[in-house]
């Protein structure tokens, strides 16, 4: 197992290597540079010289390699630099938005699992009955709306019914529990139902094949309570495509919410996403992607270490 | 429930007319003003930005030499702000300003003129490295000087009627001479001003905190013990905040659904302040590229458009209302409507104006059908309703526009390099005054996208910046405007954009202006509870 | 214990049994033992039939200005109302359902085949190429969706074929990554070497026993993707990235106005989100019961 583990520990960097090269790339084609769009107004007729002394204090005017070799070694070192658009460390930029996008991506993925665990295995149990149709409908509707619109309703919902809007101002939860929750909770319930439809129809799934598994059925016929075989077989196995499920679903979350964070007015890493990429703060968005990036692969080698903890098959591949 | 909407409108309006502004109730001491601001400042530097982002939240921090009077609903007058006084010589080439004694910066030390002097230095000459967005506006000035701490003195290379309005601009803080001399980019980071209050903090991508400055200036003012400007980027969250009660204002403009949304909801707890706009958007036609080098053709185009309907119909659902000529209506130099008809696509007879153009089209040999793009930027509020606009109005000359929208970053560079045939760009100035709005519509102007020749303009500008008499400039703008919009219609006017602000009824004391980056010192702001 | 049902058709089939009653056959059972999703299939047929009629069956031009009719409520000369530019929004929701089955059907099918082929290319070849590949498809798997799009429409502009590929782009990985588990299970099987060793080319192995086994998971792929598809366009309509003004698709719809009229003009926001929410529902109830049905271990109940 442990050669196993360690080959899937050694290719998470090959991954991440390039995951940079293709931001570095992608980025620098995209049209248009940070220093132009500084200065992008009519009114300042900025002379040519102020921009290109300003692309040279960037490194812009650097040939792709030596930018990139730079910013690697850099990285080594844990320095990401600083944000072409404010100047501020990246650090400084990221830090705040991304404990408020992490707090949110672990809230939504704990709706999401309260939901959809108990959800999916009544839905497996009851097949074919009412109660299987109303969970399959329930948890597709969630997945059916577009995601801004379920996040304008309950605004529109809190504001016109009870007259009350989550706070304005992100307050981190160690400092105030309670402001933090007023205003996490809503977009964390939106986004939350949305993933639970995908993680009920896994689990739905699982459960049905784990359900027609020969040893459940002579469980059964030994006369074993029903509710002890489900416990203790069908639970456990029916749990890894779903762990699969959520593992990369939550990975997704972070920086991936940008249009809910538009409409509740998240200061979180979608937003800053959006931003950066249209100032073309290009140290900005190479940090940010490697940091999503960091996380999803991250959360693979970890679902990849619970896949071989559980099934021991697949350890010998 | 249109007629009561419309009634609530009415008298929300009228109550913020009728009275002269300032006449209300004695200012009462106290609270936290709390606003949104849609963007955050890139840096802190104002001499190097030119973003409202960095004015609304951080303008409070600083004074300026002059300032736009904050009563006057034109924002065309300027008065002092740390210049007690002002002598003009009799040739109108040499400013002499006394400057406030007992103006303290933050830190405690005291103004003198050499930091005024330090800070235009930095503004006409800026040391290498750094950047000045606004130096080609003072090419009028030949000197500035320091002589004594409480005097500071301006002199021109020729006259120019609208150099106190520049000097008025909201973007020229003054700093602090010792620390430009140690480091000319400290501002970039750091606040240190003299304005009515201090910074306390600036979370990123949330909020900035100011207080109340109890050392300002102007004894007893501020009135506010604070403030606090949250960064919300979405506009349908900004309105919720306002309506949630937990925002009061915010500085730049609803639009017309956001205002009624508001209305409706909060009744008599919201004021509503109007006023047109010093923004426009106006069609650039390629001058090099057929059929658009014919004048014919570019007045055709204008001919065809409503602007009164159209007027009508998008003062409903954006962020345009007034019929303008070249200057903000109401304002000194704008034209008044009687004058303005007689210009090619201004009159009310719209079916004249479409057959004039349709003969005209005729006439330059464009045939029926004919087919082009317009490039339009991909901004919701007011661009995308008027490309809309236009496209339908031009279809009614038989003319079948296709819109291309180009991204917002990319749509500078394209009007630069001139890759289109016809555009829409945009005019926005911070002062209305025609030595600020103008400069762009002279032939060698970077700003001059159509890339028309007229020396004819070029004199124009030339002589109405050099009008010492208000009467003979404003004679000369109207000819300006004839040419640029009538006999040759180098570009075409759309409509005036309009600034709609609404705000919770308890603050009081801020008067809007076309501009949404004057007034926002907040000095003079109040709350009643 | 439920009763087990047998697959109709083999049982009915007196003739030998051609390819096309085999398919009705199949699709009756469907449509009998699966009613949700053929009420989803139901659907989509609708939906097709409207996008392929459109000029016919829209009462107004979806991009005629009409400022005397802004802002109407639904009527009877406007079903459902009029936007603010006073656009009937009936025509308009019509020719939306081109854009948004151009759009979802385009990405989808494309993300879903090209990834399908990756997939097994990468299995059936095995060591260094699969190892390749896999790791280009981590790396695209790991970039974030949201610079992707907005990378991508920033760089290809604004038009529907960029629209397809700045959605299909996210696709194909994931199809991929599926594709290639189900495939790699045929190849462990000992038939294929065996196949090898007889001398079959490689195109006749994958075309002829590879393929028809990764058919199920590939048509699950591909409904799951084309709701997907649909609400990746109102998305990026949403932010401004997809399909732009005047082009009637239901996205842009509920972009900005809507919003800001949504309490004294609803009718603008309530149909557009309703027709993506039914098409989103329809493909996934669709896709759900066609994978109920391919599924061999649950044909049997």
């Amino acid at each position: 197992m442990w050669k196993y583990l360690v080959k899937r520990f050694l290719l998470m960097f090959p991954t991440l290597l390039g995951v940079a090269v293709l931001t570095f790339v992608l980025i620098r084609v995209i049209p248009g540079d940070v220093v132009e769009l500084r200065y992008a107004g009519d009114r300042g007729s900025v002379s040519q010289d102020v921009l290109d002394k300003e692309r040279a204090r960037f490194g812009l005017d650097q040939p792709l390699y030596k930018q990139f070799g730079r910013w690697v070694l850099g990285v080594a070192r844990l320095d990401f630099g600083e944000s072409m658009w404010t100047g501020a460390p990246i650090w400084e930029e990221i830090r705040l938005r991304f404990a408020l996008s992490l707090q949110v991506a672990i809230m939504a993925t704990a709706v999401a699992v309260v939901l959809a665990i108990p959800l999916g295995v009544l839905a497996a149990l009851k097949q074919d009955t009412w109660i299987d149709y109303a969970v399959r409908i329930f948890s597709i509707a969630g997945l059916a709306m577009p995601s801004f619109w379920l996040g304008i309703v309950f605004i529109l919902l809190l504001l016109v019914v009870f007259h009350w809007l989550p706070p304005m101002i992100y307050t981190p939860f160690w400092q105030n529990p309670w402001e933090n929750m007023k205003q996490l909770i809503w977009p964390a319930l939106a986004v939350g139902y949305r993933y639970s439809a995908v993680a009920t129809r896994m689990t739905r799934s699982a459960m049905l094949e784990v359900l027609r598994e020969d040893y459940i059925r002579t469980a059964r016929a030994k006369g074993l309570v029903q509710r002890l075989i489900l416990a203790r077989h069908a639970l456990k196995n029916a749990m890894l495509p779903v762990l699969t499920v959520v593992a990369l679903e939550f990975a997704f979350l972070i920086g991936g919410l940008v249009v809910t964070e538009q409409v509740f007015n998240l200061n979180g890493l979608g937003l800053l996403f959006v931003q950066a990429v249209a100032h073309r703060d290009y140290t900005l968005i190479q940090a940010l992607v490697m940091l999503v990036a960091g996380c999803f692969i991250v959360a693979n080698f970890l679902m990849d270490v619970g896949y071989a903890w559980i099934d021991p098959r697949i350890r010998y591949r | 429930m249109q007629g009561r909407l419309a009634r609530i409108l009415c008298v929300a309006v009228i109550l913020m007319l009728a009275m002269p502004a300032g006449a209300q109730d004695k200012p009462r001491p106290g609270g936290e003003l709390v606003f949104v601001v849609p963007s955050e400042p890139p840096s802190y530097d104002a001499h190097q930005e030119e973003t409202f982002g960095v004015i609304h939240p951080m303008a409070p921090h600083y004074s300026t030499l002059l300032r736009v009077d904050p009563t006057d609903r034109t924002g065309t007058k300027p008065v002092g702000d740390i210049a007690e006084s002002w002598t003009i010589s009799k040739d109108h080439l040499t400013y002499t300003f006394k400057i406030r004694r007992g103006v303290k910066f933050h830190d405690g030390s005291e103004l003198t003129s050499k930091d005024v002097k330090a800070s235009y230095d930095k503004i006409l000459t800026p040391p290498a490295g750094v950047k000045s967005l606004r130096k080609e506006a003072y090419e009028s000035i030949a000197s500035i000087d320091a002589p004594d701490p409480g005097t500071f003195v301006v002199k021109l290379k020729y006259p120019e009627q609208s150099i106190l309005l520049n000097l008025a601009s909201p973007w020229n803080w003054i700093y602090k001479a010792d620390i430009l001399a140690k480091d000319p980019h400290w501002y970039e980071k750091n606040v240190m001003g003299t304005g009515p209050f201090k910074f306390v903090e600036h979370v990123k991508g949330s909020h900035w905190i100011g207080k109340r400055n109890p050392d300002y200036w102007d004894k007893g003012k501020p009135y506010l013990d604070g403030y606090r400007a949250i960064f919300i980027s979405a506009s349908a969250a900004q309105v919720a905040a306002i309506r949630g009660e937990r925002a009061m204002i915010q500085f730049r403009g609803f639009s017309p659904p956001e205002r009624d949304q508001l209305v409706q909801a909060l009744g008599n707890k919201i004021a509503v302040q109007e006023s047109p706009w010093d923004c426009l958007n106006f069609v650039s036609m390629h001058h090099e590229k057929k059929p658009f080098d014919d004048k014919r053709v570019r007045r055709a185009l204008s001919l065809a458009l409503d602007r009164y309907e159209g007027s009508k119909a998008l003062s409903r659902i954006t962020l345009v209302k007034d019929v303008g000529g070249i200057q903000v209506p109401g304002t000194p130099y704008a034209t008044p409507p009687a004058e303005l008809e007689k210009l090619a696509g201004y009159g009310h007879d719209i079916n004249a104006n479409r057959a004039e153009a349709k003969r005209l089209l005729k006439e330059a040999g464009v045939p029926d059908g004919f087919s082009f793009v317009f490039k339009n930027r991909g901004i919701p509020h007011p661009y995308e309703p008027l490309g809309i606009w236009l496209i339908s109005q031009w279809k009614q000359i038989g003319l079948n526009v296709r819109q291309e929208i180009i991204e917002a970053s990319a749509y500078h560079p394209m009007l630069k390099r001139g890759d289109f045939e016809v555009a829409m760009d945009f005019q926005c100035g911070f002062i209305v005054e025609p030595d600020l709005d103008l400069p762009r519509f002279i032939s060698r102007s970077d700003a001059n996208y159509g890339r028309h020749k007229d020396t004819v303009i070029d004199d124009l500008m030339h002589r109405q910046g050099r009008a010492t008499d208000p009467e003979e400039r404003k004679k000369v703008l109207r000819q300006l405007e004839k040419r640029l919009l009538d006999d040759e219609a180098h570009v075409i006017y759309t409509l005036q954009w309009h600034r709609i602000i609404p705000h919770l009824a308890k603050v009081k004391g801020w008067t809007i202006t076309p501009s949404h980056y004057l007034n926002n010192q907040l000095d003079t702001v109040w709350l009643t509870e | 214990m439920a009763v087990a049902r047998v697959p109709v058709p083999e049982a009915v089939e007196a003739a030998p049994p051609r390819a096309l009653s085999r398919w009705l056959g199949a699709a009756r059972e469907f449509c009998r033992a699966r009613t949700l999703g053929a009420v989803g299939a139901a659907v989509i047929v609708v939906m097709f039939a409207v996008a392929l009629l459109a000029p016919v069956l829209a009462p107004y031009d979806p991009e005629a200005v009409d400022f005397a009719a802004m802002l109407t409520r639904p009527s009877l000369a406007h079903w459902l109302g009029t936007d603010s530019f006073g656009r009937d929004v009936l025509s308009r929701l019509i020719f939306g359902s081109r854009t948004a089955l151009m759009v979802g059907f385009g990405s989808s099918v494309l993300g879903a085949t090209l990834g399908a082929i990756l997939g097994v290319g990468s299995a059936y070849f095995g060591g260094r190429v699969d190892l390749y590949l896999q790791r280009v498809m981590d790396v695209f798997l790991s970039f974030p969706l949201i610079v992707l799009a907005l990378a991508l429409v920033a760089i290809l502009g604004n038009s529907i074929p960029n629209l397809i590929m700045a959605i299909m782009v996210p696709m194909i990985p994931r199809s991929a990554l599926v594709i290639r588990s189900s495939a790699l299970a045929i190849r462990e099987m000992p038939f294929v070497d065996a196949a090898r060793a007889a001398g079959f080319g490689h195109a006749r192995i994958v075309l002829r026993h590879m393929l028809p086994n990764v058919m199920a998971p590939y048509l699950i792929m591909l409904t799951a993707f084309l709701g997907q598809a649909v609400l990746a366009e109102a998305s990026l309509s949403f932010l401004g990235l997809g399909v732009q003004e005047p082009t009637a698709a239901w996205g842009l719809m509920l972009r900005g106005a809507a919003v800001e009229f949504a309490e004294t003009a609803p009718w603008m926001a309530i149909f557009p989100g309703l027709a993506i929410s039914l098409s989103v529902f329809a493909f996934n109830l669709f896709g759900d019961s066609l994978r109920d049905a391919l599924d061999p271990r649950l044909r049997t109940q």
